[in-house]
């Protein structure tokens, strides 16, 4: 595992960023990421409607605990979970063969894909950094 | 306790603050919800009072009468082996791209309908929001879509009609 103290919090800054951020976006316009989410055709209106009041929050403050560095492991295990929910969600997607947009990033979005399981699995691969670094008693 | 233990109550936590955050904040919408809207589409009638959600016989009506436009949200292939008649294909796909010049020289008081495969697909919705944005005022969704046609046994035409 990385023991490299810089390049973690590099991690956690870029990952909690981009994690508020996608939070923010979608927090904007719940409705929308309502439609979004039902794009996928996996879950029904009620479902759809739930997740999309809940999860931007999750993404915001898992985000800005990681980045702050406040419960580190716990918002690192909170994003990774996320992030493999992520790419199994896109992965059926794809063997579905529907045309979505992944709804990620807000205006930022684009077509469900294998583009969109790359930049996953690269969050994913910090994540995971960050959830099994060793622990610093400083 | 143990680490993971400490770890997962954290997560758990974050988790819970997240659903009341959530909740809290969206209390609008949430009361909405709990009202009873939403339940079939989470367009929002002051954003789009253009579109209408139809049944399956109030467009064979309008498509009876023939004084609508019909649009197929559905890609070419599924368009070109059948579609309701006179129905013009404009997958919802390729809606974020600038609509063709026949399109938008349609007069925009004029009646639309719109459908994609049926089920819970979503981008007659899609495609009738672009349209509104674009200005049209009266779009109609036939949310049972090419399904219940089919199922209804209603005429079909086949063929890559004009676009």
């Amino acid at each position: 595992m990385l023991k490299n103290k810089t390049l973690l919090v590099v991690f956690r800054l870029v990952l909690g960023g981009l994690f508020v951020y996608a939070g923010v976006v979608k927090v904007l316009d719940p409705l929308g990421f309502a439609q979004d989410i039902r794009n996928y055709r996996l879950v029904g209106q009620s479902l759809s409607f739930i997740a999309a009041i809940v999860l931007p929050w999750l993404e915001i403050l898992a985000g800005v605990a990681l980045a702050a560095g406040v419960w580190k492991r716990a918002s690192a295990l909170i994003i990774s979970g996320l992030l493999v929910f992520f790419i199994l969600l896109t992965l059926v997607t794809i063997a579905r063969g529907l045309d979505v947009e992944c709804g990620c990033f807000g205006a930022l979005s684009r077509k469900s894909g294998f583009g969109v399981i790359l930049e996953d699995l690269g969050m994913l691969f910090m994540g995971l950094c960050l959830l099994f670094a060793p622990e610093r008693r400083d | 306790m143990s680490e993971t233990r400490k770890i997962v109550r954290q997560a758990l936590v974050i988790g819970a603050l997240g659903v009341l955050l959530g909740a809290a904040l969206n209390y609008p919408l949430v009361r909405r919800f709990a009202r009873g809207e939403f339940r079939e589409t989470f367009l929002s009638q002051a954003e789009y009072p253009g579109i209408r959600l139809i049944t399956l016989r109030e467009a064979e009506d309008l498509w009876a009468a023939g004084e609508v436009v019909i649009f197929d949200a559905r890609g070419a292939g599924p368009y070109g082996e059948g579609h309701v008649p006179r129905a013009r294909n404009l997958p919802a796909t390729e809606s974020k791209l600038k609509f063709p010049p026949n399109i938008l020289e349609i007069p925009r008081e004029r009646t639309l309908v719109v459908y994609c495969e049926g089920g819970d697909c979503q981008s007659s919705l899609a495609l009738a929001k672009r349209l509104h944005d674009e200005g049209f005022r009266d779009i109609r969704v036939m949310t049972g879509g090419w399904e219940e046609w089919i199922k209804a046994g209603l005429p079909v035409e086949a063929g890559d009609a004009e676009k």
